[in-house]
């Protein structure tokens, strides 16, 4: 059975009729049950619809038809996306029993590309965390080291990618969702520009940071998911394809690798810090000394206001998160037992549900997006942190007066221990020093692994690139991939 | 400004918990004010900023009017989620009194 597949030679493969999508389909699910019992990437699978979604693909292709670039793909999807008719949790056990009342919209464009569908992946509490402890139901662990955790929130995603239990996977990215378990687990991760891809049908968090992207084994394989999934939608007002066009696409899939080394690098110096662990400093170095050689120019940047970017996250967030997550009210899409109502006040019945239904992570954020929201203080702590946020995205304007591209550490760490930084959301909320700046700034970020094999644990860089600039950092990342 | 790391009394918290509406257990509580503290407390680096001239980005994008046509199309979300629901009639749930 063929193993660690690309969505590439997938489809060379299944057009060539080497194999069927079902034969594959059912090779992954035996891979599931084989390994997903320590790794604990999926929340919920769903075989029998699968395998059927596989036998149409192969009629297709009996029938000689063209079939396209995604179809039959084993696809595994984060648990706070709705696929219509099957259950999505957000990893909350107050959405433990709802079932999807429609398909996001991503999701309706796998379906149209015939991807087969394998499952739902874990993820922490409503995308809220770093490391995916924080997810009602299960701790996914990184398939390189079972005792440490495979990063997050799409934790589970990233870690079925790696594990072969999938051969891509969507995760959303709210400070580094996407990009950091992908780093973790050795994988490419790709956050879009804000408003490149359509959030409808995503559990939304913290609306204006929102963006859901590819997690995949290579960055060739990002660029096609992310061509699927892009686009503008009346469904999410804030989306939008101000670059589409033949040429922007052929950039996207085809890279022109003269004008990709003609890019302009910055490094930030900020991103530089003494607390950078020195295996992930000297692996950044080794990317960089490859862009040298690749023939790229590599020069210093500054970003100036990095150190308030975290500070000034976790206030949007929070405040963000306690007005999305009042529509779960315990009553609606949550399980309620009608002796649990009798005799009760109606606000009895929320404070219960709400009390019971969220886990510490949401409820925090929650509290704290209540306080930073509240009369009194929202000056001091909303309306700077918005404030902030300008500074922030001014500063990578300035920065891209004189390069195309920068390129920073991902994660300051290694991936680490399960359990070491769950109780101290402090220190899990600077694991995301490097990445949610991005966020902030609505720009797109990819993360890539700096090798492709290694001793011990996986380290990925990052490349941020202008908005809506997708081609030029997956360009880049490809460059170097191939060249690796 | 006042300083930040040390706001929140358990009065405070008790009140923001019923304003959010989460029922907190006193372990629950402890645990916040310690958290919500250090947290707090890593905001104050912001007070060094001058902003006053600064315009709040307020949100992820720079788009302005955004309208769908006005045509009809198939409703999604109606009634989505209250098939849990133990007691209701034409749509509509039976939930306990506001008042008691």
């Amino acid at each position: 059975m063929a193993k660690n597949l690309t969505i590439k030679n997938f489809h060379d493969g299944l057009i060539n009729k080497e194999f069927t999508a079902l034969e594959i389909a059912e090779g992954y699910y035996a891979r599931i049950r084989e390994k997903d019992g320590v790794i604990n990437a999926y929340l919920s699978t769903r075989e029998e619809t699968a395998l059927r979604e596989a036998e149409q693909v192969d009629i297709s292709i009996a029938k000689n038809e063209k079939v396209p670039m995604l179809a039959g793909i084993p696809f595994a999807v984060k648990d706070n996306m709705l696929v219509k008719n099957e259950i999505t949790t957000a990893a909350s056990k107050i959405l433990e029993h709802y079932t999807s009342s429609y398909d996001a919209t991503v999701i309706a464009k796998l379906k149209e590309q015939k991807t087969v569908l394998l499952g739902k992946t874990n993820l922490d509490e409503f995308a809220m965390g770093s490391s995916t402890e924080n997810s009602a139901f299960k701790i996914t662990t990184n398939p390189h080291d079972p005792t440490r955790v495979p990063g997050g929130s799409s934790g589970g995603s990233a870690a079925a990618v790696a594990s072969d239990m999938a051969i891509a996977a969507l995760g959303s990215d709210t400070g580094g969702s996407v990009r950091q378990p992908s780093a973790f687990c050795g994988m490419v991760g790709l956050k879009p520009t804000y408003g490149a891809v359509s959030r409808s049908g995503l559990i939304a968090m913290t609306s204006s940071l929102d963006q859901i992207g590819p997690i995949t084994k290579t960055v060739e394989d990002a660029a096609i998911v992310f061509d699927v999934i892009r686009g503008k939608d009346p469904l999410d007002a804030t989306s939008a394809d101000p670059e589409n066009s033949d040429t922007y696409r052929e950039q996207l899939l085809n890279p022109d690798f003269s004008r990709i080394r003609k890019l302009r690098i910055g490094l930030p110096k900020e991103y530089f810090i003494d607390g950078l662990d020195p295996t992930v400093h000297s692996n950044i170095e080794k990317a960089i000394s490859k862009m040298k050689s690749l023939g790229l120019s590599v020069q210093e940047v500054s970003l100036p206001h990095t150190k308030y970017a975290v500070p000034c996250y976790y206030i949007i967030v929070p405040a963000e998160s306690s007005s999305n997550l009042a529509r779960f009210d315990g009553i609606r899409y949550s399980r309620i037992r009608k002796q649990e109502i009798e005799g009760k006040q109606l606000q009895e019945l929320y404070l219960m549900q709400r009390g019971e239904g969220f886990g510490a992570e949401p409820k925090r954020r929650i509290i704290l997006g209540t306080f930073v929201l509240s009369s009194g203080y929202y000056d001091a702590y909303y309306d700077k942190a918005q404030r902030v946020r300008t500074l922030i995205k001014q500063d990578f304007e300035k920065a891209f007066e004189s390069v195309d591209v920068l390129l920073t550490p991902l994660t300051p760490t290694l991936p680490f221990k399960i359990g070491e930084k769950v109780n101290d959301p402090l220190a899990m909320y600077l694991e995301d020093i490097f990445t949610l700046s991005l966020n902030l700034a609505g720009l797109p970020g990819l993360s890539l692994p700096v090798d492709k094999e290694f001793s011990t644990l996986p380290v990925g860089f990052q490349l941020i690139g202008k908005p809506f600039h997708e081609p030029d950092i997956l360009g880049l990342g490809r460059l170097y991939e191939e060249s690796r | 400004m006042q300083g930040m790391s040390d706001i929140i009394s358990t009065k405070d918290l008790e009140h923001l918990a019923e304003l959010a509406r989460i029922k907190l257990d006193p372990t629950e509580e402890a645990k916040l004010l310690k958290d919500l503290s250090a947290i707090l407390g890593y905001f104050d680096s912001l007070k060094e900023l001058e902003v006053t001239n600064v315009t709040p980005l307020t949100g992820g994008t720079t788009l302005i009017n955004v309208f769908r046509d006005d045509t009809e199309r198939e409703s999604t979300n109606r009634g989505a989620g209250e098939e849990l629901f133990p007691e209701k009639e034409n749509g509509y749930l039976k939930v306990p009194p506001v008042f008691k």
